[in-house]
């Protein structure tokens, strides 16, 4: 008698803990999931209630009776269990009508067995008597085993879903999915023992019990875990909506190579239609060796020209591998480098005329100009000379800063700062040997951008240039923490205006608002390629400070290939 | 009053506690009047009582803001606790109530079923918008008496498997009166609030002074109930004696309406009929 007042209390403790919990789900509609968790938990609570009605009742009548009713609640359990599963998880496009329709018809047809009684779900029921209770035992037929077993293959269907959030990174899906999950072994693991016979109180099967395990655990995710305040629901169609909206082509192929997903971008560019390349193989629809794909573990880039739309594309393909690392299909991207290419040409096309026609044109200037010299016009030639030294100098700056936007693109190479700092301060030294250039020791295993050779020699040369004394002096410290290494050039010059150090600080020129030059911009931008930043100070009485601050790099560091596209 | 006092107060008259309470004296009254042993159903309806009518207040809370501010934002501020205990309570309920069999079982239900009903759109709209009771002219308040006067009468009755009597349908016509009386009173109050949402009561249709006639009207007839059914053995003197002891009361706070300034008072003592009803009762017992 105690054991049966123990368990009508833990009943009842089931009861309202379910109720409980399906009433704050029930508040949680339109929520994707909570609909089918209130059915779970109505399942649960109305298992739990028959139970006790059934354990209330002393004839056989009357407790064959409960015990048939329950199986309503019995067979709701599984069917909403999957459904919450899916719509939690995001997969309600297979919530629809005709599959809940469809997965019902095992559990409708197992509840009209039960409420006319019929053989087919239990051969035999006879009263046992326990301690003087008297239990109701039941020998299963076998559309009991077909129930059983379809309940138990919902379960596992229903779990596999939220098997995937647990390994998530995020820690209130691995809360709510731990949750729900202990709230659905629990009664497994006691029904599954009391199907192996090992629950010792003949015809007593305990799962309602441990409903209540399951009633606390919802409970727990929806009141602590925030069930349906933070839900994963929309990350599969999230997923989906970014691999059709895009902008690079993408094409998904299988380990036989067929294509398993396209999307608009890439069916496009392959001039084709999803219909028609789903299942299809990738070398039925770019006949070609272009995209054939490797067994190479790593992703391989390569240039690829569109037929259909006349655009080049840098193609990456990237294998997917399972967990033993075997490939099991490729990711198939398609980046459009049309612009790139055409940007790669037009410096070209200016990189000749700043090295060749500028320079040519300045030369006849200052051929003539020498030629037309006279005693009276010695003045005017020397002025257009200079004026045309100071044009190909212009030229020269604009060259070299295409040139660092080309190696920016290309490439960022380690190279000695010492050596980088030695040439530069070698090459002003030539142009102006009166000028005095301390530089402190570099320590030689200090590797930076190659693009900095301009950089530091454009800056040394200012110093000195700009410099109206007769011995100009420029000093170049060097400090370094073994991650980033500071250059600092200071010189005693004129210094920088404070409105050209504004335009730089601001990145912008404006017909009002202008630098004097290139030089500056060419360090300023010449140091952002090499990831790093430049800063200008005043120098006290006079001059400016300038401080080139860059990441140190590794000797091993391979460079950087981002040009995979031919020049056409 | 004390800062702790006083929120003791708030939480005993906002969160609906106390009319827990009363409906807990409500049906130690029907176990009396049906002369029934004492069981579990007092407890569950006070349980059932708190559940509605807190959520009732948390679905209302924007709503009642103009009319009853205080409560609102007592509503407000603990609105996710209130939510959870109401939610626990239901389910006790539930679970007490199936000690009671199908029967109580199904009482129990009724109140949460026809609230949802009452209370809520619930019904998901394709197009077709499904009124709440809640808005509907008299079928709110006739929803509310059915529901309060089935679950007060039936459920002792249920849990004690006592049998159907002409008694059961005098104390079972006498709380159906007596619950649309205390559900018209406080729409006095309200008779703004409700009208600038649309939902037609009494006060809103026929004004407040046809009110307190009609609701006059209905205490007369539970007296003529009362006085009837002890006259044909229906029910003791003793239990009618008390039950006219309530009414009288409540006439006297009928009789009040839209004369005196403050109505949430009034709607407030009018809920306290049933406790002068259980005092005589009580002391009657006692004397006996």
């Amino acid at each position: 008698m105690l054991t049966l007042t123990v368990l009508s209390g833990l009943l009842l403790a089931t009861i309202a803990i379910g109720t409980a919990a399906a009433i704050v789900a029930w508040r949680e509609r339109p929520e994707p999931g909570a609909v089918p968790l209130v059915a779970l938990l109505v399942g649960q609570c109305w298992w739990s209630i028959f139970l006790v009605f059934d354990l209330e009742a002393t004839s056989l009548a009357a407790k064959v009776l409960w015990a048939n009713v329950r199986w309503i609640g019995v067979v709701v359990i599984p069917v909403a269990w999957v459904l919450f599963s899916l719509e939690y998880t995001g997969r309600d496009r297979y919530v629809q009508p005709q599959y809940v329709v469809l997965l019902s018809l095992v559990p409708l047809v197992t509840v009209a067995l039960a409420l006319v009684d019929s053989p087919l779900l239990y051969a035999d029921s006879r009263l046992v008597y326990e301690h003087g209770v008297p239990l109701l035992s039941r020998t299963p037929g076998p559309w009991f085993w077909v129930i059983t077993v379809y309940t138990y293959l919902l379960g596992v269907l229903g779990t596999i879903p939220l098997l995937e959030l647990i390994r998530t990174n995020s820690l209130p899906f691995r809360g709510q999915s731990a949750a729900l999950l202990v709230g659905i072994f629990a009664p497994w693991v006691s029904n599954a023992l009391f199907l192996a016979g090992l629950i010792p109180v003949s015809g007593l099967d305990p799962t309602p019990i441990a409903f209540s395990i399951s009633g606390l655990a919802c409970l727990g995710a929806l009141t602590r875990f925030q069930l349906f305040g933070t839900s994963p629901s929309p990350n599969p169609r999230a997923r989906r909506l970014l691999f059709e909206r895009m902008p690079d082509g993408a094409v998904v192929t299988d380990g036989h190579g067929n294509v398993v997903d396209i999307n608009g971008t890439a069916a496009d560019i392959l001039g084709t239609s999803a219909e028609d390349a789903l299942g299809n193989p990738l070398r039925a629809v770019v006949p070609d060796d272009s995209l054939a794909l490797t067994e190479d573990s790593v992703p391989a880039q390569r240039p690829f020209r569109s037929a259909h739309s006349e655009r080049l594309y840098d193609v990456t393909v990237t294998p997917i591998t399972d967990v033993r690392d075997r490939t099991i299909g490729h990711v198939v991207t398609f980046h459009d480098i049309s612009e790139h290419v055409r940007q790669q040409q037009r410096h070209e096309v200016l990189n000749r005329v700043f090295r060749h026609n500028i320079r040519t044109e300045t030369n006849v200037i200052s051929s003539y100009a020498e030629l037309l010299a006279g005693e009276e016009s010695r003045d005017a030639a020397d002025e257009i000379t200079g004026s045309a030294a100071r044009i190909e100098d212009l030229a020269n700056q604009a060259r070299e800063i295409i040139e660092i936007f080309e190696q920016g693109r290309q490439s960022i190479e380690p190279v000695s700062l010492e050596s980088l700092l030695d040439d530069g301060i070698e090459s002003v030294r030539k142009e102006y040997p009166a000028a005095r250039i301390d530089c402190e020791p570099v320590p030689e295993e200090i590797a930076v951008a190659g693009v900095l050779d301009p950089v530091f020699e454009n800056l040394v040369e200012n110093g000195i240039e700009h410099n109206p004394d007769p011995n100009p002096l420029v000093h170049v410290e060097i400090e370094t923490d073994g991650d980033w290494v500071r250059v600092r050039v200071v010189d005693h010059g004129p210094g920088i205006d404070a409105d050209e150090r504004l335009t730089l600080e601001r990145g912008t020129e404006t017909p009002l608002e202008h630098g004097s030059g290139l030089g500056l911009w060419l360090v300023k931008w010449g140091t952002e390629i090499a990831g790093g930043t430049v800063t200008f100070e005043s120098n006290e009485p006079t001059g400016s400070i300038v401080t080139v601050e860059v990441p140190v790099l590794s000797r091993s560091d391979s460079p950087r290939d981002e040009s995979a596209a031919p020049s056409t | 009053m004390s800062a702790s006092t006083e929120r003791a107060r708030n939480a005993l008259v906002y969160s609906s506690a106390y009319l827990s309470l009363i409906a807990m004296a409500e049906v130690l009254i029907v176990s009396a009047l049906l002369s029934l042993p004492l069981t579990p159903a007092a407890i569950v309806v006070g349980l059932v009582v708190f559940a509605v009518y807190a959520n009732d207040r948390i679905a209302d809370a924007e709503t009642d803001a103009v009319s009853n501010p205080g409560q609102a934002a007592f509503v407000k501020r603990h609105r996710g606790v209130l939510y959870v205990l109401a939610a626990g309570a239901y389910g006790l309920a539930v679970a007490l109530s199936a000690l009671g069999g199908p029967v109580a079982l199904a009482i129990t239900l009724l109140p949460g079923t026809l609230w949802i009903c009452y209370a809520t759109d619930w019904i998901p709209g394709d197009g077709a918008y499904v009124h709440r009771l809640k808005d509907l002219f008299l079928v709110n308040t006739i929803v509310v008496a059915l529901a309060w006067a089935v679950t007060l009468t039936f459920l002792p009755l249920a849990f004690a498997d006592g049998a159907l009597t002409p008694s059961t349908a005098v104390v079972f016509a006498y709380f159906f009166l007596r619950v649309f009386t205390n559900t018209e009173i406080p729409n006095v109050r309200d008779v703004e609030g409700d009208r600038a949402i649309g939902v037609l009561t009494i006060p809103v249709v026929f004004g407040v002074d046809r009110t307190r006639r009609i609701l006059l009207g209905i205490d007369c007839c539970t007296s003529g109930l009362v006085v009837l059914a002890v006259h044909i053995d229906y029910l003791t003197p003793v239990a009618g004696l008390a039950l006219l002891a309530g009414v009288g009361y409540s006439l006297g706070i009928t009789s009040l309406i839209g004369r005196v300034e403050n109505d949430r008072l009034l709607a407030k003592a009018a809920e306290c009929e049933y406790l002068v009803a259980f005092v005589v009762l009580l002391c009657a017992v006692l004397i006996a």
